[in-house]
This record gives structure tokens, sequence and C-alpha cells, in this order.
């Protein structure tokens, strides 16, 4: 008995060894959300949700993650909003200095260009966001980059990013890619028809992702400019 | 005459009581002691053409390279000390690449003239940037190229100023040329004709007899940007002068 | 790296008007590395009854024998066939009794009633905890992607050759986003009077 009495006392003892206790700051957050990118004939269209989580927490319901660039530019950016506001603003910067040292607004394939540059230079402390930049080429036609944190990008025609990309870009492999459609042809995409696949596909997405939801806003990128619209998804 | 000047015209950063800078203009001077030569913009390209002093029959003649490569789309012709040019046309290429590596899409020539003005004007600072020399530059370019905006061509001075042309003369001939071009030169010359106006103005103002050795020419178009016209090309031009 | 995801694998299960489906792909791997293209991850637990276990090869190949061996204790001993229900409860029992050492594996049930052929589909984690839905159920390495296309491409009471259509879609496009499923697919669509099995050719990269 007097053996059991002195177990606690001798576990206090070894417990009360006086150890430093590290603290490390994480940079980095991850905010949520989806993008959605497909390019048409003569047509973009750009979505992104408008909800904004850290954790199991809802921040916001109405922060869109698309950014007007130019009159034919709409960049879709999620991952650590810290970082989607800071590189924002470093684009939109250069972007202006661009338009003062150049006279002319820059090109949807070099907002692209110079966007991988930006990112690769923080190629060891990388800016956590993934962006999709949509818009009109210089040959009129529609145009979608994808990116990788780190720069990596290549042209599509249609991708998905973020949070639910792994639930959108099987259907659109499958809806516009055509693929496993045995003696489908490929048609081009109407924009009516483009616009209603983003809100069927934010709709599915809002189902079981739960950093996506709230609304979904739609870009309609053309030659002539763009139009925005934003459609409701569950909230819950 | 230059005794009254003799206290402002030292320091490159120092303004005269009449608002002068003399260094600057003494270095415009020196264009003027340059071999002479010329561009003309067309609508199918620019033409670029320059003389070459070979003072000596020991000199190698194609070692004198008064005619370079900025980038595909951009040539520089140029007079005046030859050796400054060398800072000049480095920046131009690295800032032609630097572009290209960031927006994917060739510099405009404008932009790159822009960049080699301010080259030019960082003379004399206390900390001078990599390229920049205490002194001005002592020569003049001849920037052709094609962009969005078709063949352009500008003409810049060692006080960093540049202006865009239909045509341009610069060196020790250019107030002849200048003349010659003015009233050859029209809105809708072909590039084959700009090439023999440039040979046979510099023909004019040439002090050797022109020949295949004693010139340098080259064209920038759209569809072959910049191309240094072959032994061969320039005497086939010569022979029909 | 999750041993559940060693040898990859894509399952779905669906319910239509009177009849169920399930699909699996056929790929067999070892991380990376492709071994062969013909594996079976769905097993026949009865006329009307299949189950599909994808997760480790060699635990999927145990429990398929194991719940073999159990079912037919009990078809023998009750003499009658067992209901979807009961044997989804024989699966979850089986996986619980290895709470603290599981099998790698997460099943997916589907079967008619065999008394009211009703459709049945269910689904479960390693350890046994049972999901029933009226719609889809689906299990893997790629099972974001699945629920994706599931989502957007089922609808209520389709009929057999729209589900088969509906299932296919669904299992193709999602697994051939993933690295370590695909290479071939196999359907069972489950009807009252037939069963109908059909394989899949799909891109093989």
């Amino acid at each position: 008995m007097e053996a059991m009495a002195m177990m606690p006392y001798q576990q206090e003892q070894t417990n009360h060894i006086e150890r430093p206790i590290q603290h490390r700051f994480s940079p980095y957050d991850f905010n949520g959300g989806t993008v959605l990118a497909i390019a048409g004939e003569d047509f973009a269209v750009i979505a992104s949700d408008t909800r904004l989580m850290t954790g199991f927490s809802i921040l916001a319901r109405d922060v869109p993650k698309t950014t007007q660039y130019t009159t034919n530019t709409v960049v879709g950016s999620c991952g650590f909003h810290g970082d989607v506001l800071t590189l924002t603003k470093v684009i939109q910067t250069r972007l202006k200095m661009f338009t003062y040292l150049h006279q002319k607004e820059m090109d949807t394939s070099s907002v692209a260009a110079m966007l991988s540059t930006v990112l690769y230079y923080r190629r060891f402390f990388p800016y956590y966001v993934y962006n999709i930049v949509a818009g009109i080429d210089t040959e009129g036609k529609g145009c979608v980059y994808s990116f990788d944190p780190v720069g990596s990008y290549e042209r599509e025609t249609y991708r998905a990013g973020g949070s639910a990309s792994s639930m959108l870009q099987p259907l659109l492999d499958n809806q516009i890619g055509m693929k496993n459609q045995e003696g489908a042809k490929q048609v081009p995409l109407a924009k009516a028809k483009a616009v209603a696949l983003v809100k069927d596909v934010f709709t599915s997405a809002a189902e079981r992702d739960i950093h996506t939801g709230d609304a979904v806003c739609i870009h309609v990128i053309t030659k002539q400019g763009t139009t925005k619209e934003t459609y409701p998804l569950r909230r819950d | 005459m230059f005794l009254t000047r003799s206290e402002y015209d030292r320091g490159v950063n120092t303004f005269s009581p009449e608002g002068r800078l003399f260094q600057v203009e003494y270095a415009i001077e020196a264009i003027k002691l340059g071999s002479t030569a010329i561009g003309i913009q067309t609508n199918e390209g620019v033409v670029l053409a320059v003389e070459k002093r070979v003072t000596s029959p020991l000199i190698e003649p194609t070692s004198i390279e008064k005619i370079m490569e900025v980038d595909k789309h951009i040539g520089c012709a140029m007079s005046g000390l030859i050796a400054d040019s060398r800072t000049l046309i480095d920046r131009a290429r690295v800032e032609a690449q630097n572009h290209w590596f960031t927006y994917n899409e060739n510099m405009s020539v404008e932009s790159v003239t822009q960049a080699v003005s301010n080259l030019a004007l960082a003379f004399g600072d206390d900390d001078p940037d990599p390229g920049a020399m205490s002194r001005p530059f002592g020569v003049a370019l001849l920037l052709a190229g094609i962009d969005k905006d078709g063949p352009r061509l500008f003409h810049m001075d060692p006080s960093g100023t540049f202006i865009q042309y239909d045509a341009k003369a610069i060196g020790s001939g250019s107030e002849g040329a200048q003349q010659a071009l003015q009233e050859q030169f029209h809105k809708s010359i072909t590039l084959k004709d700009a090439c023999k106006s440039a040979l046979t103005i510099l023909k004019q103002v040439m002090e050797e007899k022109l020949s295949a050795t004693n010139v340098e020419m080259a064209t920038v178009t759209t569809d072959r940007l910049f191309q240094m016209l072959s032994k061969d090309e320039l005497e086939a031009i010569i022979k029909d002068l | 790296m999750s041993i559940l995801a060693y040898n990859g694998a894509a399952i779905i299960a669906m319910k239509g008007k009177d009849c169920v489906a399930i699909a699996a792909d056929r790929r067999f791997g070892v991380q990376a590395q492709t071994v062969s293209m013909d594996f079976d991850k769905v097993f026949e637990m009865g006329p009307h009854l299949f189950v599909g276990l994808p997760g480790l090869a060699t635990d999927v190949q145990t429990i398929s024998q194991r719940l073999k061996f159990r079912l037919n204790l009990y078809e023998l001993r009750e003499n009658r066939r067992i209901k979807p229900q009961t044997f989804m409860s024989m699966v979850s029992n089986l996986l619980y009794e290895r709470r603290f050492g599981p099998y790698f594996v997460e099943p997916v049930i589907a079967g008619l009633d065999s008394k009211t052929n009703q459709p049945y589909i269910a689904s479960m984690d390693l350890i046994g905890c049972p999901m029933i839905t009226d719609d889809f159920v689906v299990s893997g390495t790629c099972s974001e992607q699945m629920y994706g296309m599931c989502e957007s491409l089922w609808e209520p009471d389709l009929s057999p050759d729209d589900l088969f259509e509906t299932i296919s879609q669904a299992l193709m496009n999602a697994f051939d986003r993933d690295a370590l499923s695909g290479w071939g697919g196999v359907v069972y669509i489950i009807e009252k009077d037939k069963v109908t099995k059909k394989l899949l050719k799909t891109r093989m990269d």
C-alpha cells in the first residue's frame, strides 16, 4: 500500500523535469475553394465558389476566388487566402507597370507566362495558391491555363482546381473531353451549355465537399468583355 | 571658342547657366565623326545599311561589325564610338530576352529602345548600375524591327532621346544622306527599292568607292525577321545601282 | 502511404428501378507498378448478391473466402438464402472482430432481397461501420472522383440499361483520373431473373 501511495509522487517527480516547450509557427492555412475554367471557340468561362473556410468554420460566404486582371483575362486562385491576396496584388501591380512601360494591355498568354515566373521566384517558400487563367488569346480564341503552386503551367481546354477539383475533373473529361464515349463527335461547345454545365458540376461538388458551397460566381469572357453571374449553392 | 565654356564642360551632371549639358552635346558631336549609317522603314520591313571604313588594306573587313542582331525580330545599326555600343547592345539583348522569358512574347521595338535609352542616360551616377558609365555614350543607334505595329525604325542619340523615323541617316555623311532620304522616301516604297536607295545614298556620301566589302546591310521583315545580307546579295544590288 | 491504397481499386454500387449494379476496376498493382489486369474484386455471394472488396489484395482474397465460409454455414444451418441486410451484418461482424488489427478492405455490397426483390446497396469502412444509402456507394483509391461522377450522373429509377451506362461512365471517368486503379472494368447488373456481367474495355495507361 505504501509503495502504491508513493507512485503518484514519483510520477510527479519524473513529469516535472523541465524541458523547453517548442512552439512552431505554421505559415500556411487552407481556406478551401474550387475554381473551374472552360475554353470555347470564341469565349472562355471561369467560375469559383464563394465560400471561405478554415478547418470546419466558415469565415465568409461571399468571397469569389476570381479576379479580373485585364479586359479579357480573369484568373481564379484558391488555396491559402493570405497568399491569394498577396499574389493577386503582386500580379496587378506588375500589370499596371507593364501597361505604363509598353503602352498596351497584357495578352492572356503573357499574363500566364508572367504568373509562372512570379510563382517560380518563390520556389522554396511558395505561394500556396492554385491558379487557373482564362481569357481570349491573340487569335480571338478562348484559352485556359492551369498552374501548380510553383509555376508549372499548361494550356488546356478545361480544368478544375482547388478543393473539389478531383470531383469535377473526371466529369469535365466525360462531358467536354468526350472521354470514354465511343463514336461521340467533338462538337464545338456552346456558351449556354458551358454555363449550364458549370452550375451543374458546382452543385454536385457542394453536395460532397464541405469546402465548397454558398454560391458560384461565373464569368463569361468574350472579345467584347466579360459578364458576371452568381448562382446559389447549398450553404451547409 | 571653347574658352567661355571651360567651367561647365567638365562635370557630366552640371548644367551651364544657359541650361546646357556640354558633355552630352560633345558626345552628340562625336557621332558626326563616325561612319554613315542609314535606316529606311517600308511596309514590308526595315532596311539598315552602314559604311565600313577599311582604312588599311591589312584590315580584315569582316571583322568590322556595325550592324548587330538584338533579337530575332530586332536589328541595330550604329555610328560613333563602336566600342561604346557593345554595352548598349548587351543591355538591349538582355532586356529583349528578359521580356521573352517573363511574358512569352517578343519585346516591342519601342520598349527595347526605351530600355537602352534608360542606360544611355544613366551616366555620372554616384553608385552606378551595371553597364552605366561615368560619361555619356559616344554612339548613336538605329534600332529596326518588327512588332505588333509592323515594321518600326527608331533613332537614339547619346542624350538618350529616341524618335521614330520613316528614314534616318547618322554619322559623318548624315547631313547629305538625310537630305537625299527626304527626296527619295515615299510611304509606298518597296523593301527592294529601299535597299537600293540606301546603297545609292551611301555611295554618294562615302569617301571610298562603295563595294560589297565596305558596306554592311541587313533587313528585318515579317517572315524572315532579322537577316544580314550576304556578300553575294550585296553584289547583286550594287550591280543594279 | 496508406495500406488501403497499396494495391489500388475502384468500386461502385448503384440502385436502379428493380435492379442494382456493382462495378469494379480490374487492376492489381503494387504501388505504382501494375502487375495484372484481370484481378477479381467483386465476388458472387448468392444468385442476387455481390460484394466488392477494394483494399489490400491479400485481405481482399482472405475476406472473400472467409465470407463464403460463413455464408455457407449460415445457409446450411438456416436452409434458406441470406438477405442482403443479413449478409451486410455478417461482413460488418467479420471486420469488427479485428477491431484493433483490421483487414484493410472497405467493402461494398449490392443485391436484391431474396424474398421481396428490393434493391439493396451498402458500404462500410475497414472495421465494419456500415453505410446504407438509397442512391449509390463508392469505395477505393479514387472515391472523390467517383463521388463527383455519381453525384452528377445518377438519377432515381434508372432502367437496367441506363443503370449500366451510368455506372460504367461513372467508374471509367473516375478511375482514368487515378493512377492506382483502372486497366479495364467489370460491371454486374442484377435483376430479378438475371444477372448480366459485362467487361469494360478502357484505356490501359
